[in-house]
């Protein structure tokens, strides 16, 4: 061992407990980020094996070619096949078998009489594929269903609806039917595909109820004959198939499948979980730094003693720097250990509060075990960097002074170079939200903001501090008085541990403004533009439920209370070459319930072969009235439409309104997604709302809901991600709250001989807990106010930029219970990570402290 | 012994034991000592190293407590009190000066000085802390920190601070150790001219027989033990007491 590791070691087993802190900051955000990498794939895994197994039978699709996708959707509408068309597939050779599968949206109502999914992923019925080989679902109980109104159910929805055998309930389509669950399916092996609820009918009846038209399905399942490979399958398929008309082979089927899932919910929880393992990594970095540097200002008089004896700076560097190793190593392995475990924990809880996690062994790639690993002890490292180079800038003479107290100031540089960075971060952002509405400039201004406040930070803390504690002086005495003293100390620190709480806080306040913005803008979108009375509509986001019948709302329009009740349905269609979302509607109803806006042309005279746009659409697409433009429908059909009328406000009504007449011939399954009804005059609202209750229980029961709930509803998601939201930053502001206390763990030692003094003339134990608890909240307060400032900052630009950037206009609302909620988490931050170090100073022996050494 | 029963006394210890460590081991740094210090008056304890000045001016002040004997300020028994009610009579009772790191460095002058008066949260006697300010000739430096002093100056400021709270006795531990000679001397008169202007009891703990030239009055220890009480003393006096009593010891040997 040379003199420099020798060093490292035994200052390291003298001091395990000034590194508990950083090996806890980057445990906690190695064994994070690790957990994320090995919990994703494990999960891709899981799903390419259920999907591989779910599909082992099929060995070629036959589908429609094409598909229209919205702007906002990953996966597009395909417009459906004949089943005619197996005819022709039959008579291929090699096709062993053939059945049509067919599709669409179904959702089962469960025992307790709640419908049952629906909260994102997709709620599906299809036809039960009688030939088990072609059927993605495997009968794991009872029959197939042999005659109309019978169903086969697979068992993870039957769970949660609490469905068993020769049960009764209601499936709406969005009619609603009534079925008798007479079998219960697996797919995959799995309970269930993920979150997917699946309803399968006889043939009959999933023409019946899915489709518009009988001899329409999704596609086509074959299976080969033996000695027949599934490309060779494809290729024989593909010659005597009709135009628009594709084969791929099932294994190419099941990986669009995988494909999907995983693009649509894999990457984005893996990614917002990597997201916050990097926010907790840049507060450990925070936490990490100052144990180092304080560390080094503690042994100022030893590093000195060391290079008068002849150490070389680098000797005295790199002592330093492999402690730092040894603590980036240790920690980070355990991380990695850690976050092996929480994924393995995960695993078994997911499916213990019903969420089935597709089986198999975790699988832990060499990305997983790398990644981790470098990104430890690179922050870990490049932490201790700075602090490391000061040591061995010790000057030999440092061993003769007094004490050695770490005093670093604010320089004049770092004050010109913070104001400027602040400056140009708000120029960025301002130009981003005002002059040149852009995300990615406004995104560049938060990271510059971020920067600002780092670099500012020394500088801040000292009149932060003063401005903060001066309440203390009055209301504590001296006590308080000490305390905001000596968070004044050596301002570089105080800022470096209130940096990573600032951190924390900022993203924290960023996401409540942000969601307290996007419920405000829902609020506003339906307080602005419907004028009805009441809404019905169905609990749901995402892909998932059914929507309504479209049959509710002439329903509703019939009961003498209304005057009118409007149902808005979705369709697609390509308006010149590009996927638009239609809204299908009664377009005179519709200006009648909405607030649509300033109007030119009129929404009277649609027709068949009209259609109204949004002011900005037409902007975009340059048409005005009286223009027209081409609309391809799923069915492959092209048609011209005129546009009759261009209407201002679109955030409920949609951009592309078509009459129901006009759509009708190129139909999927229909459903409306809302029925807003006004009731005539002298109508009270309970009267009203209690006579389409009645009406709405008849047709599969939809929520009915006033002006105030539906808003609310609407936004009912955001509620949902915040919450998952805080638990994950809760993270990163333990991390925080860890830097805190290890530093003023850190001061205390180092201050020993004063507090003996404090306690010698007369400072009570309490006093002195009090001073250092005081210490904590302030520099908690500091981080807390920084941090709201930063986040609110953000907050605003982001709503700002996302308002400039797209057609819907965002409100901005400052929730200011949320944030004072917030705030106060942070103080209370402080006033716990204080509770341990102050304990520590109280039980401080007095005499030992004064001894002259 | 007489007149010193009937004199008022701010300080006393009696049959004072205190053992460091046990059994074999133990180290015995008092061994039965009893002395009394007379209210108003400036006493120097002396000693060479590791005769139990220092552990005696400790317990005597209620920063340590006795293994076996008693300590009283005025008539308050120490081994009475716990923790808190020891740190509430040091506070108003008792003020200190030590050796070195005298002063809490993020307070100014003028804080440290009512540093007691400001820890027991009542307004004192500003007065009195205003007239100290110019015995310890102090004014034109209140608002300054600590680290822009001098060691003298900081040494003064101490004083100030020991008897702002108008205490019953001011301990004083090896003062001047880290002084030159003339600044020593500046802070040995404060001591002395603060004790007899404001009748205010002095005790002091040094090594030096040139401070405690400035005492009414030494008290010596040996080995644990009081060896001699010498009123009135001059430096050449103690000198001559210190080595005759390092040879009566030396001869002594290890009995």
């Amino acid at each position: 061992m040379n003199a420099a590791v020798r060093l490292s070691v035994s200052s390291l087993r003298a001091h395990k407990r000034r590194f508990a802190g950083t090996f806890l900051a980057v445990f906690l955000g190695v064994a994070f980020l690790a957990g994320t990498l090995v919990m994703g794939d494990t999960l891709r895994a899981g799903f390419d094996t259920m999907f591989g197994n779910a599909a082992s039978g099929t060995d070629a699709v036959v589908r429609s070619a094409d598909a229209i996708t919205t702007p906002g959707e990953s996966e597009g509408v395909r417009q459906p096949v004949p089943v005619d068309l197996l005819k022709t597939v039959d008579k291929v050779d090699g096709v062993a078998a053939a059945a049509p599968n067919i599709q669409g949206a179904g959702q089962l109502v469960g025992a307790n009489g709640e419908p049952i999914g629906g909260q994102g992923p997709p709620t599906l019925a299809g036809n039960w594929i009688t030939d088990p080989e072609l059927n993605a679902y495997r009968l794991a109980d009872g029959r197939a269903p042999a005659k109309s109104g019978e169903v086969v159910i697979d068992r993870g929805t039957a769970e949660r609806g609490d469905l068993k055998l020769g049960d009764t309930t209601t499936l709406r389509t969005p009619d609603p039917v009534k079925v008798t669950v007479v079998g219960l399916a697996t797919f995959g092996g799995e309970d269930g595909m993920a979150q997917v609820t699946f309803t399968g009918m006889t043939r009959a009846d999933a023409e019946k109820y899915l489709t518009a038209r009988p001899g329409e399905a999704a596609s086509i399942q074959v299976r080969a004959g033996p000695g027949v490979s599934q490309q060779e399958l494809v290729d024989r398929l593909t010659p005597v198939l009709p135009k628009g008309v594709e084969a791929i082979t099932g294994q190419e089927s099941a990986e669009e499948n995988t494909e999907m899932i995983s693009s649509q919910f894999l990457s984005l929880f893996t990614t917002f979980l990597l997201v916050f393992s990097g926010v907790a990594l840049l507060v450990a970095t925070f936490s990490i730094h100052n144990t180092f540097a304080i560390v080094v200002a503690q042994r100022t008089r030893e590093n000195a003693l060391l290079r008068a004896l002849g150490a070389s700076r680098r000797q005295v560097t790199v002592t330093t720097l492999v402690e730092a190793s040894a603590v980036a190593v240790i920690a980070s392995a355990a991380g990695l250990a850690g976050g092996i475990g929480v994924a393995a924990g995960l695993q078994a809880l997911f499916p213990a509060i019903g969420f089935p996690f597709p089986e198999g062994d975790l699988v832990i790639s060499a990305l997983s075990m790398a990644l981790p690993l470098a990104v430890g002890i690179v922050v870990c490292l490049g932490s201790a960097l700075l602090p490391a180079v000061r040591a061995g800038r010790t000057a030999p003479l440092a061993a003769l002074r007094e004490t050695a107290v770490d005093t670093s100031g604010a320089s004049r540089v770092r004050a010109v170079t913070g104001l400027g960075l602040a400056a140009l971060a708000v120029a960025v952002a301002l130009t981003g939200v005002l002059m040149s509405p852009s995300l990615w400039l406004a995104g560049s201004g938060a990271v510059l903001a971020l920067a600002a406040f780092v670099v500012l930070g020394p500088v801040a803390s000292t009149s932060a501090v003063r401005v903060l504690g001066g309440p203390l002086d009055r209301l504590r005495g001296v006590t308080g008085g000490l305390a905001r003293r000596n968070a004044l100390r050596s301002p570089r620190r105080t800022a470096a541990t209130a940096g990573a709480l600032m951190i924390g806080v900022a993203v924290v306040s960023l996401f409540t403004v942000f969601g307290a913005s996007l419920k405000a803008t829902m609020d506003q979108t339906v307080s602005r533009s419907f004028a009805g009375d009441v809404a019905v509509s169905t609990p749901s986001f995402g892909a998932g439920g059914s929507g309504l019948t479209p049959r509710l709302a002439p329903a509703i329009q019939r009961l003498p209370e209304v005057d009118t009740a409007v149902g808005l349905g979705r369709g697609v269609a390509e308006v010149d070459g590009e996927g638009r979302a239609l809204t299908v509607t009664d377009p005179l109803a519709l200006e009648r319930t909405f607030d649509l806006g300033r109007i030119d042309g009129s929404l009277r005279s649609l027709g068949t072969d009209g259609i109204a746009i949004t002011r900005g659409e037409a902007d975009k697409q340059g048409l005005g009235t009286g223009d027209k433009t081409r609309l391809t429908f799923t069915d492959g059909k092209t048609e011209t439409f005129t546009v009759r009328a261009v209407y201002g406000r679109s955030e409920l009504a949609g951009d592309y309104v078509i009459t129901r007449a006009a759509w009708a011939p190129h139909r999927t399954q229909d459903s409306d997604t809302l029925v807003a009804v006004s009731f005539k005059d002298g109508v009270s609202a309970d009267t009203g709302t209690a006579a389409v209750e009645k009406v709405a229980a008849r047709y599969g029961d939809p929520e009915v809901q006033t002006r105030d709930e539906y808003a609310q509803s609407a936004a009912g998601g955001i509620d949902m991600m915040l919450t998952l939201v805080y638990a994950l930053l809760a993270l990163a502001v333990l991390i925080a709250l860890l830097g805190i206390a290890n530093t003023l763990t850190l001061a205390i030692h180092e201050r020993t001989r004063e507090l003996g003094l404090l306690r010698a003339v007369g400072q009570t134990r309490a006093q002195l807990r009090a001073m250092v608890r005081w210490e904590s909240v302030l520099v908690a307060a500091f981080g807390t106010v920084g941090g709201l400032a930063l986040g609110g900052f953000l907050g605003w630009v982001l709503v700002k930029a996302s308002d400039g950037a797209s057609d819907s206009a965002f409100a901005f609302a400052m929730p200011p219970l949320q944030l004072a909620v917030v705030a106060l988490v942070g103080l209370a931050a402080g006033a716990l990570a204080g509770l341990r170090p102050a304990r520590r100073a109280a039980r401080l022996d007095v005499l030992r402290a004064i001894a002259t050494e | 012994m007489t007149a010193t029963t009937t004199v008022r006394t701010a300080a006393r210890v009696v049959d004072a034991v205190k053992v460091y460590g046990s059994g074999d081991t133990g180290v015995r740094a008092l061994d039965g000592v009893s002395v009394d210090f007379p209210a108003g008056r400036f006493t120097a304890i002396m000693g060479p190293s590791g005769s139990g000045k220092s552990t005696l001016m400790h317990c005597a002040a209620g920063l340590d407590t006795l293994t076996s004997g008693a300590a009283y300020i005025g008539g308050t028994d120490l081994g009475s009190l716990d923790d808190r009610r020891l740190t509430l009579l040091r506070r108003d009772r008792v003020g200190f000066v030590f050796q070195a790191f005298n002063l809490v460095p993020t307070l100014t002058v003028a804080e440290n000085i009512t540093l007691p008066l400001d820890l027991a949260g009542g307004r004192g006697d500003r007065e009195w802390v205003d007239a100290l300010v110019d015995v310890v000739g102090l004014r034109d430096r209140l608002h300054h920190r600590p680290a822009e002093l001098s060691g003298g100056q900081q040494q003064r400021v101490a004083v100030a601070r020991a008897f702002a709270g108008q205490p019953d006795v001011v301990f004083a531990d090896e003062p001047t150790g880290n002084l030159d000679s003339r600044s020593g001397e500046e802070v040995l008169g404060l001591l002395g001219r603060a004790a007899r202007q404001t009748s205010r009891t002095v005790v002091m703990v040094t090594h030096d027989p040139v401070a405690a030239a400035h005492a009414d009055e030494v008290v010596f220890l040996a080995d644990g033990r009081l060896v001699d009480r010498m009123e009135s003393p001059t430096a050449e006096r103690v000198l001559d007491r210190m080595k005759a009593f390092e040879v009566t010891t030396r001869t002594e040997g290890p009995s």
